[in-house]
């Protein structure tokens, strides 16, 4: 009396095939889980014991092995249990599971499939391998329905799981969930039309959004730094729908998914406390690495506001992510890849006490401390973030007098358009074009050429500064609806170079 | 705060100097270019009618001052808070040596060896005031070193005096503050040559307006320098704004200025470059 089931384990936003097998065989009256189970998987053995039972089926008085194939794979997590319980009925009915299908699920004592978390990116990953039927828990499944074709039977309990594949009982299978296309009512809880003045600031957001580049607000307390990088994901164009699953995979990791609405066309916006732990930043954990904030804001804006307080190897380690929009982490439990494709917006007092070149306190530190405190944040770290602008606190008394600004929603239009232009020509944005597309997609004249080349050597710009500022040139002419590179660019890209010391 | 022993302090270069008025410059670390500009004239006017310039060695004001008298072909003085084979800050070393190249000299307090301490240079301004027959401030914001300098003076009956500088600027409430409270005006070295007593027998000009650089500019760049203060830094919003232009297109301008050496970036804006940036130490 053999039979056998397909599961999976998830192994980041990947997962790994796993064949349940159950075998009830004469012999005394025990029940073994073997193949690498971690202790939340043979606790389970209590679980699908009970489960079957509270079911009205019978638990077989014999000895029964529960093999979880492969064997080196080390298998963590409650989402085997449903497999394992099927598994076990199977053999004791002399039946063969489904074809080309995998089950996956948490069980109650009474039976009942409760929710796992990932249970997206599961979906995911098993239909890309062949799968075309998956059983998932009944709250989980609209989100395993966003996944095309693949077949999501919902399971409120393991007997009408059990008599589904007798054919006794069928489920109607999920119906895939419908994207519901992101509304343009979509109220953002910033607008920029709140921000009063700050020209340079508002310039600087419509070019990070357009190009995709990383921005630091330098200015002194209460110049309305948060206040901007809060405007940001409402001039950024709504997630397109590929953009939409990564993002809601990674969520659904983490069990943070809303089943009401699994799928957010808002593109996501973290703004983690200085005190975070590189864990809590990058990812971490113990066994497999889970996502960080850095990967919670994947096609969003993560805002790290008091930059210089972050603990100098956290800010280490955003480097890495900052280049490839994604991070490898190595645990004991093995190596885990997580998406962090994010705009980075950094805000920062340009000195300890926060009022250097304020115009109406003076600052009161040496030149030695401003120094020191502008080493804290790094300089690889600041040579990757391509636009650094000044904020200058606009006095309480005078902020009624400061004009009005634009609202958010003109500026996301012709964000939209600069990258819309952008994706046309190179298929990615501008802030991760390589120096090799860079040359190519963003020539230069004579004119512009000798700008750059004189500036990087004023101020002794590393190459990276050099490319840095060619692409944000590239993305102020898109924002001009222009082709060609002009001077006029590449001087707006240097104004935003806030920390370029004359040599 | 008590006296240092004067005959103790150490010294490298030519200590004590030859015989002559001694006056010390002191100011901001970080001034505008209007304070820069003043500093160092002061030091050359004062150099040229055989002052002997003292000051601190620091950035900024100091510098200006150690600058302007060895342009002036004078000699000056370093009293320094650190020991004498320790220049701070490091980027001053080529200055010392043209100091002590010019038959200057940096004296200190302490021994050699010692390094920067915050606690070391109060006294150092007491005995900066101690050395001198007058201290000029230049632009000093609450609590400024310099103002500790200007009150040592007064304890030790030496002649205070200051520059005005732009009500505006955080950068003048030490400086008005001294003049307020009776300090001497100072609008050029006359003013200066006169309290200590030498009235304007050597110097006959009045103080020299600083130089102007005249900048081969594009005319479509020339605007925005107008606009632009040589005390007060102005974002690119503020000349946007007074222009009626796209803060883009004005802080492209603004670059090129930059570029150029006509403007300068002084945190978060734009003041209007006095002198140009490779003389400055």
């Amino acid at each position: 009396m053999l039979a056998s089931v397909d599961s999976c384990v998830l192994v980041g936003l990947e997962a790994r095939r796993v064949e349940v097998q159950a075998d009830a065989s004469t012999g005394s009256v025990v029940f073994n889980i073997v193949g690498l189970a971690a202790t939340s998987v043979k606790e389970a053995r209590e679980r699908v014991r009970s489960a079957i039972r509270n079911s009205g089926l019978e638990f077989p008085r014999q000895r029964l092995t529960v093999n979880l194939a492969p064997a080196e794979l080390r298998k963590e997590g409650s989402g085997l249990d449903l497999p394992m319980a099927v598994a076990v009925a199977l053999a004791m009915m002399r039946k063969a599971a489904p074809p080309r299908s995998a089950f996956l699920g948490e069980l109650a004592l009474d039976g009942a499939v409760c929710h796992v978390d990932g249970v997206l990116v599961a979906a995911r990953w098993l239909r890309r391998h062949g799968f075309e039927r998956v059983f998932v828990p009944a709250s989980d499944a609209r989100e395993a329905a966003l996944i095309d074709g693949v077949e999501v039977i919902p399971c409120a309990d393991l007997a009408s799981v059990i008599a589904h594949i007798t054919g006794e009982q069928p489920i109607q299978p999920q119906p895939p969930t419908q994207p519901i296309l992101g509304t343009e009512t979509e109220a953002f809880e910033h607008d920029l039309i709140e921000v009063h003045g700050q020209e340079e600031a508002r310039r600087a957001l419509e070019v990070a959004a357009a190009g995709g580049h990383h921005l630091l607000l330098s200015g002194p307390p209460g110049a309305g730094k948060t206040m901007l990088a809060r405007c940001l994901p409402g001039i950024l164009p709504p997630l397109e729908l590929s953009e939409a699953l990564e993002v809601a995979q990674v969520r659904s990791l983490l069990g943070d998914l809303s089943s009401a609405k699994p799928l957010d066309w808002s593109r996501p916006f973290r703004a983690p406390h200085h005190g975070v732990s590189m864990a809590g930043l990058i990812g971490g954990g113990a066994g497999l690495a889970q996502p960080g904030e850095i990967s919670r804001a994947h096609q969003g804006v993560l805002f790290l506001d008091e930059l210089a307080e972050f603990q100098a190897n956290v800010l280490q380690a955003l480097r890495q992510p900052l280049e490839i929009g994604r991070v490898a982490i190595t645990r004991s439990g093995g190596s885990v890849t997580y998406p962090a494709r994010f705009t980075l917006v950094a805000a920062t007092n340009p000195c300890p006490c926060g009022w250097a070149g304020d115009g109406r306190r003076a600052c009161r530190c040496t030149p030695a401390m401003v120094d020191a405190y502008q080493r804290r944040l790094s300089g690889p770290l600041l040579d990757r973030i391509d636009l650094k602008v000044g904020v200058r606190r606009v006095p309480l008394d005078a902020l009624a007098s400061e004009p009005k600004g634009e609202s958010s929603a003109p500026v996301r239009e012709r964000v939209i358009a600069a990258r819309r232009r952008q994706l046309d020509r190179q298929g990615c944005l501008n802030a991760q074009l390589k120096p090799a597309r860079l040359r190519q997609m963003a020539a230069l004249d004579a004119a512009s050429r000798q700008t750059l080349e004189r500036w990087a050597e004023q101020r002794s710009l590393t190459a990276r500064g050099f490319h840095r500022a060619w692409r944000v040139a590239r993305t102020s002419a898109d924002l001009d609806g222009s082709e060609q590179i002009g001077e006029r660019h590449i001087l707006e890209a240097l104004g935003y170079r806030l920390n370029d010391v004359a040599a | 705060m008590s006296l240092p022993d004067l005959s103790d302090l150490h010294a490298r270069g030519r200590w004590p100097p030859p015989e002559g008025p001694r006056v010390a410059i002191v100011g901001s670390r970080r001034p505008s270019p209007y304070g820069e500009a003043v500093a160092e004239q002061l030091g050359t006017d004062l150099a040229r009618a055989g002052v002997i310039v003292v000051s601190g060695l620091a950035l900024g004001i100091d510098a200006a001052a150690h600058r302007g008298a060895l342009n002036g072909g004078g000699i000056t003085v370093a009293v320094m808070g650190t020991g004498v084979d320790v220049v701070y800050p490091a980027a001053h070393s080529r200055l010392a040596e043209e100091i002590l190249a010019a038959g200057g000299a940096l004296v200190s307090q302490f021994p050699d060896g010692t390094i920067p301490r915050r606690q070391n240079f109060p006294a150092r301004n007491w005995t900066m005031a101690s050395i001198t027959d007058a201290v000029v401030v230049v632009e000093a914001g609450q609590g400024s070193g310099a103002l500790i300098t200007a009150e040592a003076a007064l304890h030790l009956h030496k002649e205070v005096m200051a520059v005005p500088g732009s009500v505006f600027s955080p950068l003048s409430v030490g400086t008005h503050g001294l003049l307020r409270d009776g300090a001497g005006l100072v609008q050029n070295a006359r003013d200066i040559l006169a309290v200590i007593g030498l009235g304007g027998e050597v110097l006959d000009d009045p103080l020299l307006p600083p130089e102007r650089l005249r900048f081969a500019l594009r005319p479509e760049r020339d605007g925005i320098v107008a606009h632009l203060s040589d005390v007060l830094a102005l974002s690119a919003a503020d000349i946007a704004r007074k222009l009626q232009l796209p803060v883009a297109e004005v802080l492209g301008r603004l670059t090129a200025l930059e570029l150029d050496g006509a403007v300068r970036r002084q945190e978060a804006g734009y003041v209007r470059a006095l002198r140009r940036g490779k003389e400055r130490v």
